[in-house]
């Protein structure tokens, strides 16, 4: 699809998209480590998830 | 991206955190929706009927030119037309914002959470995430041309699935085969299954190949021609297939990903010896592969893997697009960072694809609370994944944590809250509503009809409106943003 008038740029604080790291290059987001601290924060968040939401959820069929 | 427009609609789920609640989701989606529009006056409302279920004061249009309305009873948000990913992850994560603030401004925050999701485990109701992307008038829209992009959305799964505990029970549809529509339960397919997790949401609601419905009969690929744009330049690719994401990353990967195939479907490089024999089939055998082997049968009798096929199409996209710009190779290279991580530990992929984040969280879950997938809990977490609330959703624990790569900001998101992107005709219809906003009719104010019984005050849709007493406004091209001309015919004079 060609388009004779090339759109404008947006303006403002629009970041490009971050720099990719490569697949090979071990960046990007780590590894999770289940032994972490970190992992006890969000164990904390699930502890705290009421078991019988899921039956209170009751929706209805959208699109 | 080049020479695209991408738009994502986004039904959201409400959970009322009480045994015998006094209200319907749908009465905290009404007030959620005055909230928005009334109070906080985010943008105005239709004062037409736009459909038989659309009555006038359904919904309308925001500042940042997207839409919220009700739709069967869900709160609904449709981003406005973007012509870069990072504008439409940005739109996507504002109607987020906007929903849950109206939420907290309420007081309701604790009684209810936003959740977004595409299913119901208890009942079986799915509602979409439905993705649009604006196309060349000269896109082979048929059979043949469309079987790489059926192929391409049947496995980009692998990547773009959320991911849900359990499976739906078996879909009624109506499926063609050669000359004869027979109900889809004379095929035998889809048996009830026991499982415990599947990567994607929607692929047990996915009936058909092709079709024009969106509630009954959900196609791979929906084939309403309704481009909301000039017919004779453009097509809408319209998909509602997808899963909603949480991940900013993955939101990105599927939109950018899908666009790049269908500029290789359009400018005829796309890998043509990879039809599926049975697409539906392969769609949810796929999603409930529990080993993630992932294999798929083609019409040529050979069987691949997924993830094959998907570096399939991203070596086509490589020597094909690379280079035409920075999103591009963005797309690029995150396209095939996930399929290698896909050949090893899912938990590489943790807090970029949806369905690893969340099968690694219950797994944890598991382990340390020593709980069985049968166990209720298992769907109750599910669906605090997809929590919009930043205190308690398991996604935002995870952003919380470091884990979840950002591709926007706080103040990108804010900012899409309020202002329209401004190299699409979403500027000029933005211009429109705050002037509306700053100016209203004076029987818009209290959603009056018209006095003269006739006409509304205004009447916008997406690729047109009109205010009483000037002429139509038509919008055609989504790539223009229309910004001078609106402001010349909002201060002409009034006929």
């Amino acid at each position: 699809m060609k388009h004779s008038m090339m759109p404008e740029r947006r303006e403002g604080p629009v970041d490009p998209m971050p720099k990719s790291p490569s697949p090979e290059d071990g960046s990007g987001p780590r590894r999770p480590d289940t032994g972490s601290p970190d992992k006890d924060y969000l164990m904390k968040r699930m502890r705290k998830v009421d078991p019988k939401q899921a039956e209170r959820y009751r929706q209805r069929t959208g699109e | 991206m080049l020479n695209r427009i991408f738009g994502l609609e986004t039904e959201y789920g409400l959970l009322i955190h009480e045994d015998h609640p006094d209200h319907s989701p749908t009465w905290f989606a009404r007030k959620i929706r005055d909230q928005l529009f009334h109070v906080q006056r985010r943008g105005v409302l239709d004062l037409h009927h736009r459909g038989h279920d659309e009555p006038p004061g359904n919904g309308g249009f925001l500042a940042n030119a997207g839409r919220i309305y009700l739709d069967m009873g869900h709160l609904e948000y449709a981003s406005p037309e973007c012509h870069s990913l990072t504008d439409v992850v940005a739109s996507d994560r504002a109607g987020d914002l906007l929903l849950q603030q109206a939420l907290e401004e309420l007081g309701f925050s604790e009684q209810v959470s936003l959740i977004k999701n595409n299913i119901d485990h208890e009942t079986d109701a799915t509602f979409g995430s439905h993705e649009n992307y604006l196309v060349s008038r000269r896109f082979p829209f048929s059979r043949r041309g469309l079987a790489p992009l059926v192929t391409f959305l049947v496995t980009r799964q692998i990547f773009t699935g959320s991911g849900r505990v359990g499976s739906a029970a078996p879909q009624d549809a109506w499926i063609q085969t050669d000359r004869l529509i027979v109900p889809r339960s004379a095929l035998g397919a889809h048996q009830v299954s026991d499982l415990s997790f599947q990567i994607s949401q929607r692929a047990d609601y996915i009936v058909n190949d092709f079709f024009e419905w969106v509630q009954h009969n959900r196609a791979i690929v929906n084939t309403r021609d309704e481009p909301l744009a000039d017919p004779n330049q453009y097509r809408r690719i319209h998909l509602l297939l997808g899963d909603s994401n949480m991940a900013e990353y993955a939101t990105a990967l599927k939109l950018g990903t899908t666009g790049l195939v269908l500029q290789l479907i359009e400018e005829g490089h796309a890998p043509q010896d990879l039809e599926i024999d049975e697409p539906v089939e392969a769609l949810q055998e796929i999603s409930q592969d529990q080993e993630r082997r992932w294999l798929v049968q083609l019409r040529s009798q050979k069987t691949m893997s997924a993830v094959d096929i998907q570096a399939r199409f991203l070596d086509c996209a490589a020597r094909h697009c690379k280079g035409q710009d920075e999103e591009t190779d963005w797309v690029l290279a995150q396209w095939a960072s996930v399929l290698h991580d896909l050949g090893d530990d899912y938990q590489k992929l943790v807090g970029r694809v949806d369905w690893a984040s969340k099968l690694w969280l219950l797994e944890c879950f598991r382990e340390a609370e020593h709980v069985d997938w049968v166990d209720p809990m298992m769907k109750s977490l599910d669906l605090e994944y997809h929590n919009l609330n930043r205190q308690k959703g398991l996604y935002h624990g995870l952003l919380e944590e470091g884990r979840a790569p950002r591709l926007t900001t706080d103040r990108l998101i804010h900012l899409a809250m309020e202002t329209a992107p401004k190299n699409t005709r979403a500027y000029g219809r933005s211009e429109l509503i705050r002037h509306l906003l700053n100016d209203p009719p004076p029987s818009a104010l209290d959603q009056l009809p018209a006095p003269d019984g006739l006409f509304p005050p205004y009447v916008i849709n997406w690729s047109i409106f009109q205010v009483r007493g000037r002429a139509p406004f038509p919008m055609p091209d989504p790539f223009r943003t229309y910004l001078e001309d609106v402001r010349t015919h909002l201060q002409s004079v009034i006929v």
